[in-house]
């Protein structure tokens, strides 16, 4: 009796392996392509990152070295942490505040939802290719600044305005993502607790400051974790604006600039691998400070 | 059970062929292996077979080629007009060799060094198309030709003067430069200006080789309201991405030079000369005659059309004459000489691409057959009449050619190609590149003087030579 019941036991356990055996088959491509295609080229890029020239000749942390003393790297840092950081400083307030008016109207929710989640979904080439001619000493920024009396400005021969003009590209482009992630969050406050204020006294206002406020921090503190892991992983807008030298005066070239440059400009493959993982480590560290600052449960 | 088992077979079967027909697609080494044996005949074919296919030039033959070509034929967005597709010249050569099969692998520009590495490492292709070159030779990556050439007799002379120096190279083992590929697209800079304008202005035009000084003093004179337009004109522009070829070539026109060496590890730069100074603080004068914007790249957009404002454009590609004639200003433009080293005879950044043999090809006496081809009049005219944009004729046939000789500005065009620095900037190849560009750029910005910047490029360009050797 008792050999029996094992015996159904298991039977049952090697059906239910087999049945969850099968369905990780399933997983397997996924898993091939994580493991060819991410897996293998950051262990190759690592191993890279010790090795120099053609011939993969070893030279220790050399490459890191170099990466960690050259002025570029260290232009590339500032260039990259300043667009970061005042791109977030725009997004993320403004994000909340465009939710916020779109949270309280009571028709044309969808259309301005729609209208400003636009930018994000366009191709980061093309909106540079527009920026490019909004940009222009002769473009609609200056016609625009102009009747307010301001003087003409060279937007990308200057090397802080040409920073701006990414600042503000970037912006645009990120935008609607910070409003639809406030809107959701927005949504997703009770009524009740507004109801039940507004029954105690609290004005608009604290009500704002007592009940929206804290509730809006789970979504903040998402959108400066992701800003930042974005931000230092700026590229596309930095290239399409000032090529792959970070023109005017490298004033933007960013960290994946600089990967990009030594990498591909001019083959050196071990430089910009070292120069990969340092920015992996900076990602790390600064998620992780982050993470901590903002007290996120992961 | 017996029905899970079948199921579970069928998965991995399903599994399988998803992953093969995956990994499956045209699998070119494996084709080319066969092709390269001898064609399967039978009797009397074999007896009947070509020439050519008894020296054993018969097998597929991959061809790389970078840039806008297509296999088919295609429209040009720009003109409009029908561009022919390359694989007439796959025609042609198929018929000259009747066992070879070309395949193309075409390719963008964008990141074609790292491209071209890959597949020079894979032996992907038995011909490249190398801008580079220098980098891969250096490697132990290419064929060197001068066998081939001494072999064959093989004619030199037929290119424009200077194309095949421009393009030598050095391999692991070479003590001198060799030749590692011939040039099949030739491309230069010439300085182009607007008749109109210093019609307007009443200057005289460039002579045909104008000065530094000479371009200053016409641009200074045409920058202002136009005297019969009353537009805003300035006297010259220049591309702001290159502005430090420019430099090099003002440079040069001072009897300085670039420096000197091949590879990295005997390489010395000459980027803070007096000449190089004096270059620099002339491009910061010439700043002042263009258009605000010229940093940027902008504020030149309309030159070689009808609205153009600006009287000289310091560095134009060839494509400039497709540009006027798609715009119908033929007569309004005109072309006059980069600046040369005068004890040198040469100056300007040798540009445009050669055919090179990858080393490890198994079709090399084939592929060297292709680049004999692409010297030909065939090949080359092929080029010019249908991508007349992104390539030059490099042969000195060509100043023959009715299509070359109806467009007066091309005289200048091929003078200019005959003139380039050759071998072309080896510093270009790496960091001093940009290193160069970035303090020039520092400098035209005012942030820095001309001394100051070319000191700095000089200083940590030599220290990245060093880290190189």
């Amino acid at each position: 009796m008792l050999n029996e019941t094992i015996g159904r036991k298991k039977k049952r356990t090697g059906k239910s392996f087999l049945n969850g055996w099968v369905w990780f088959i399933f997983l397997l491509p996924t898993l091939l392509g994580i493991a060819l295609f991410t897996v293998y080229p950051m262990i190759e890029s690592f191993r890279l990152s010790f090795t120099r020239g053609a011939e993969e000749r070893y030279v220790g942390f050399e490459n890191y070295q170099h990466v960690l003393g050259s002025d570029s790297f260290h232009q590339a840092i500032f260039n990259t942490f300043y667009i970061a950081f005042f791109q977030l400083l725009i997004v993320i307030p403004l994000g909340f505040i465009i939710a916020s008016l779109i949270h309280s109207l009571r028709k044309g929710q969808n259309f301005f939802k729609i209208l400003f989640y636009i930018p994000n979904i366009t191709s980061m080439v093309a909106a540079a290719t527009v920026f490019l001619v909004v940009l222009h000493p002769q473009g609609l920024l200056n016609y625009v600044l102009s009747a307010f009396g301001f003087p003409e400005t060279i937007w990308l021969a200057n090397p802080v305005s040409a920073r701006w003009s990414v600042i503000l590209l970037a912006s645009w482009h990120a935008l609607g993502f910070g409003i639809i992630i406030n809107l959701a969050n927005l949504q997703a406050i009770s009524p009740d607790y507004y109801e039940a204020a507004s029954i105690d006294g609290a004005s608009r206002f604290k009500q704002w400051l007592y009940i929206t406020i804290p509730n809006m921090l789970g979504s903040l503190t998402i959108l400066i974790i992701l800003g930042w892991i974005d931000g230092l992983q700026r590229f596309t807008e930095a290239f399409m604006l000032g090529g792959h030298t970070g023109s005017p005066a490298r004033s933007l070239y960013t960290l994946v600039g600089f990967i990009y440059e030594r990498g591909f400009g001019g083959l050196e493959y071990g430089v910009a691998s070292a120069a990969s993982y340092l920015l992996l480590i900076l990602i790390l560290v600064f998620t992780f400070i982050n993470i901590k600052f903002f007290r996120m449960k992961i | 059970m017996k029905k899970k088992n079948s199921t579970l077979a069928l998965t991995f079967l399903l599994l399988f062929s998803t992953l093969l027909s995956a990994c499956g697609g045209g699998n070119l080494s494996s084709s080319a292996a066969t092709a390269t044996q001898p064609s399967a005949k039978t009797g009397d074919s074999t007896a009947a077979a070509s020439p050519a296919e008894t020296a054993g030039l018969t097998g597929t033959l991959n061809v790389q080629m970078i840039g806008g070509f297509t296999e088919e034929d295609k429209t040009d967005p720009k003109t409009g007009l029908k561009t022919t597709g390359v694989r007439v010249l796959k025609e042609e050569f198929e018929k000259l060799y009747p066992g070879a099969e070309v395949n193309f692998v075409l390719m963008g520009w964008d990141s074609y060094n790292e491209k071209t590495q890959t597949m020079l490492q894979s032996n992907a292709a038995d011909v490249y198309q190398l801008p580079g070159i220098a980098t891969f030779a250096e490697q132990g990556l290419l064929e060197p030709l001068q066998s081939y050439i001494d072999r064959d007799k093989f004619d030199l002379d037929q290119y424009f003067g200077g194309q095949v120096e421009g393009w030598k190279a050095m391999g692991p083992e070479d003590t001198d430069l060799q030749i590692y590929g011939l040039p099949f697209i030739g491309d230069t800079r010439v300085i182009v200006y607007d008749k109109k304008i210093f019609d307007d202005w009443g200057v005289p035009y460039l002579s045909k080789e104008p000065t530094i000084e000479e371009i200053l003093e016409k641009a200074e004179k045409m920058t202002g309201k136009n005297p019969k337009t009353g537009e805003q004109n300035y006297g010259l522009t220049f591309n702001k991405s290159d502005a430090a070829d420019t430099v090099m070539n003002i440079n040069e026109s001072k009897g300085g030079k670039w420096g000197t060496g091949f590879l990295w590890k005997d390489m010395e730069l000459e980027f803070n000369t007096p000449t190089m100074v004096e270059a620099l603080d002339l491009l910061k004068k010439a700043k002042e005659y263009a258009p605000e914007g010229v940093l940027a790249g902008q504020g030149a957009e309309n030159f070689l059309t009808e609205k153009n404002n600006v009287a000289i454009n310091l560095r134009a590609a060839p494509g400039f004459i497709t540009d006027i004639k798609a715009n119908g200003t033929e007569d309004r433009y005109d072309a006059a000489l980069l600046f040369v080293n005068p004890e040198e005879k040469m100056g300007g950044m040798f540009a445009g691409s050669p055919f090179s043999i990858g080393k490890s090809s198994t079709q090399k006496e084939l592929a060297w057959e292709w680049l004999k081809f692409s010297s030909s009049d065939f090949f080359q005219q092929f080029m010019w009449d249908n991508y007349r944009n992104e390539s030059t004729p490099v042969v000195k046939a060509s100043t023959e050619w009715a299509s070359v000789k109806e467009i007066p500005q091309m005289s200048v065009v091929l003078d200019a190609m005959g003139r380039l620095w050759a071998p072309r900037y080896p510093y270009r190849s790496g960091q001093p590149r940009y290193i160069l560009s970035e303090n020039v750029e520092k400098a035209l910005l005012e942030s820095t003087s001309s001394q100051e910047a070319l000191d700095k490029a000089q200083k940590d360009a030599a220290e990245w030579i060093v880290s190189q050797k």
